[in-house]
């Protein structure tokens, strides 16, 4: 075939596909709610979930006992100090802690024995005791693990002493910290990227299975499997349209509301960034595209949606670490696409990667997304021709 | 009110659901199934840390402290770099999470009694895991510390092993777990989890079961019958409050005889917050329906409000007593935090009202409020 008989061909077929994709524009334009609520969510959303928010302990309150009131156990207890403790008071009596944890004004309690300073000058190692409220359990594991590092330099502290005795010498084993990408660990940053991801992902899956599965039930697809559109035309429009609309609102979450309010970077190339999101929205519909086939009406999309999204969420490895999730979980997971474009993201925004590196979890992306396409459009035939 | 009326209508609605089985399946099916896989599938913990050594010093002493790397769970050693060089590309591609890289002369230096410095290289991505695998190399340093304290105490001074572990750790710390002994990260989750499906689930049935009727133009059915608006939504929601409660008991029976969480507290108040917390759940569905016209953005809508704010400001993962007090006074805004203060308190605190009366009572100020935004909003007189 000539070139110029190419065009002729892809022509129309460019120009059916855009004019279809025009049409779920306007269409999604006119739900007015609708669009307020994705201009809300990729703005003021974006903002309200990460200002102020993180996992981490932080001003853990703890109450304390101290039933030896000596300089020591004074020196001890001040080392508990914020970002990770704030002290919330005195008791007399551990049954009253107890009662405060029960109501959970406290978290843990710190309980220093009698005769404390005399136990640690005679070198009989007294024992200070930690009592945690683990009902949830990664913050209790958290709040005792800082006590234990408080403690320990305690001890390490109390105990040089002992070693002056004879020489100064004794051996240290001091840890130097150097955390790369995120260097002030702050935490926005991640929350942002978070909860960023987390609107793609429900907006690309969601949008095309609904306007898809919408002409299903109003019965206007039986006039546009009339017209001269291929099925893949049909379903890559409404894909076409909301990646165009997604993208436009990732990139008014990065530029408008992350960068200026956390000066989250962009080390990466941004051009890269938002040609991946787009692989990632295109995949992601595949899936919602595949929903809209096995279903009947927009309720069972829903339901159906939120069954994978869900797990998505949780376990891809934006919401807890992938490294600790069950093997059965990993692998499961491979299929999800938001588990490849966390690597993207991160790896764009904050390590400033390039495709060099980046090649696999792009590689996945597509393979996915093809593998999904194509069993959308073997469905949507099987159905309707 | 009109109860033969209401009847009429819950049965109608009820019909409507049993014909749609994907839906059906789906309302009944989803919150356990989520329930099972994120229970056994959600592990919070940080462990497996992808850590790897470039050790320049390659001395015993050097390979015992990395033994304590290779024997612990919190990390998953990858193995030995040559140079430091090569720790940037794997961090980059996140192969490893952190690196340890232990300098020329360190057992020299250490056995001499003078201090030596190992460095670790963190990727600082996600903050919070690299806070946790900072506290736990600090431990591991700390507690190789005192074995070489201890050692040299009694090497240098003769004094026994005991007496020189005693002087290298002067003072112990004994932590005790309440409510939870053992510590399980399934016992503090799956509580929480209750919350979490019946968040996701029940807004989405309500809101859909309502819009379902004003897409498809079937609601005028409603509005031109004797059916006051009173009758229809009491009739409408307590359908779904039906399904969402007969939701709580499996969710429940699953927790305690599948998950063996212990059950501590007042069966009574679990009931009547679930109850509460039903009727929030399905009204926060009620009433995104009716603001909206369309099924597609009461789908996105519900989807995105019953998803996000509880993953954030319920206290599943984030902890709330960490937030800014912005953040704070933000989660006290969502429902969800408070039936999570509930649930962890019935099942493994074992506290009852005089404890949970406050968050009971903000459960039931939000079920009224929504109920009367609803009734507001619904009008048998629809507006152009």
């Amino acid at each position: 075939m000539t070139p110029a008989g190419m065009l002729a061909r892809t022509g129309p077929w460019m120009r059916r596909l855009f004019v279809m994709t025009r049409k779920e524009l306007l269409q999604l334009s006119r739900d007015v709610p609708l669009l307020l609520f994705l201009v809300y969510s990729f703005t003021v959303s974006v903002y309200i979930s990460s200002a102020g928010v993180t996992m981490q302990l932080r001003q853990a309150a703890l109450l304390v006992h101290d039933a030896d009131h000596s300089r020591s156990s004074r020196d001890l207890i001040h080392r508990f100090q914020p970002p990770y403790f704030a002290l919330h008071g005195e008791v007399n009596d551990p049954a009253e802690a107890v009662r405060q944890l029960d109501h959970g004004r406290a978290m843990a309690l710190l309980d220093i024995p009698p005769r404390f300073q005399e136990v640690l000058r005679e070198g009989a190692q007294p024992a200070v005791q930690l009592l945690v409220d683990t009902s949830n359990a990664a913050q209790g594991l958290s709040a005792a693990g800082y006590a234990a590092r408080i403690v320990g330099q305690f001890a390490a502290d109390a105990a040089a002493p002992v070693s002056t005795a004879g020489q100064r010498l004794r051996p240290l084993l001091e840890s130097e910290h150097r955390v790369w990408f995120n260097p002030d660990q702050n935490e926005a940053w991640f929350q942002s990227v978070t909860h960023l991801l987390r609107m793609i992902t429900i907006f690309s899956i969601l949008l095309p299975a609904a306007a898809l599965v919408r002409e299903k039930e109003r019965g206007t697809v039986e006039q546009l499997l009339v017209s001269p559109l291929t099925p893949f035309q049909i379903m890559f429009s409404k894909v076409v349209a909301m990646t165009a609309v997604i993208l436009t609102a990732t990139a008014v979450a990065v530029f408008a509301v992350m960068q200026p309010a956390f000066h989250v970077p962009m080390r990466g190339s941004a051009v890269l960034f938002f040609l991946l999101t787009a692989l990632f929205i295109v995949t992601s519909a595949g899936f919602g595209l595949v929903i809209s086939t096995l279903t009947r009406n927009q309720a069972q999309v829903g339901m159906i949606t939120l069954l994978m999204v869900a797990p998505m969420m949780l376990l891809s490895g934006i919401s807890a670490p992938f490294e600790s999730m069950p093997p059965w979980v990993q692998s499961l997971m491979s299929v999800s696409p938001l588990r490849y474009y966390i690597d993207v993201t991160v790896g764009i925004l904050l390590k400033g990667v390039g495709m060099d590196l980046l090649w696999k979890p792009a590689l996945a992306m597509v393979g996915l997304g093809a593998a999904v396409f194509s069993a959308g459009i073997w469905r949507f035939r099987a159905q309707f021709d | 009110m009109n109860a033969r009326r209401i009847r009429a209508v819950m049965a109608k609605e009820w019909r409507e659901t049993v014909r749609d089985r994907i839906f059906l399946l789906l309302a009944f099916l989803l919150p356990v199934l989520w329930l099972v896989v994120f229970g056994y599938g959600l592990v919070i913990d940080v462990e497996q840390i992808r850590v790897v050594a470039v050790d320049r010093d390659r001395s015993a002493l050097s390979r015992d402290y990395l033994s304590r790397f290779m024997e612990s769970r919190y990390f998953d050693f990858v193995g030995y770099l040559d140079s430091e060089r090569d720790v940037d590309e794997l961090l980059r591609t996140a192969k490893i999470r952190a690196a340890v890289i232990i300098p020329d002369r360190f057992a020299e230096r250490l056995l001499a009694g003078e201090p030596a410095a190992v460095q670790t290289l963190l990727d600082g991505t996600f903050p919070l895991y690299t806070d946790i695998a900072k506290g736990y190399i600090v431990a591991i340093n700390t507690a190789f510390t005192g074995d070489l304290l201890a050692e040299r105490l009694s090497r240098v001074y003769g004094m026994t092993r005991e007496q020189a572990d005693r002087a290298a750790r002067p003072v112990r710390l004994e932590v005790r777990y309440l409510y939870n002994e053992e510590v399980r990260g399934t016992w503090s989750q799956v509580p929480a989890l209750i919350m979490f499906s019946l968040m996701l689930a029940s807004p989405l049935l309500t809101a859909l079961g309502v819009v379902r009727e004003k897409e498809s133009g079937s609601i005028y059915n409603i509005y031109s019958s004797t059916v006051s608006r009173g009758e229809f939504l009491t009739g409408k929601l307590t359908t779904y409050l039906l399904i969402a409660m007969a939701n709580v008991l499996m969710l429940w029976a699953i927790a305690v005889w599948l998950f063996d969480v212990p059950f501590k507290g007042s069966l009574l108040l679990f009931a009547v917050a679930s109850a509460l917390f039903a009727m929030v759940s399905t009204g926060i569905g009620l009433v995104i329906s009716l603001l909206v016209q369309t099924q597609m953005a009461a789908l996105v809508i519900t989807i995105v409000v019953s998803t996000v704010p509880t993953f954030i400001f319920s206290g599943l993962m984030v902890p709330i007593s960490s937030m800014s007090p912005g953040g704070q006074f933000q989660a006290h805004l969502f429902p969800s935090m408070y039936y999570t203060n509930i649930l962890r308190g019935s099942f493994l605190k074992g506290v009852g009202w005089n404890v949970l009366w406050t968050d009971v009572l903000a459960l039931g100020v939000f079920a009224v409020v929504l109920r009367v935004w609803g009734y507001w909003l619904f009008t048998k007189r629809p507006r152009l």
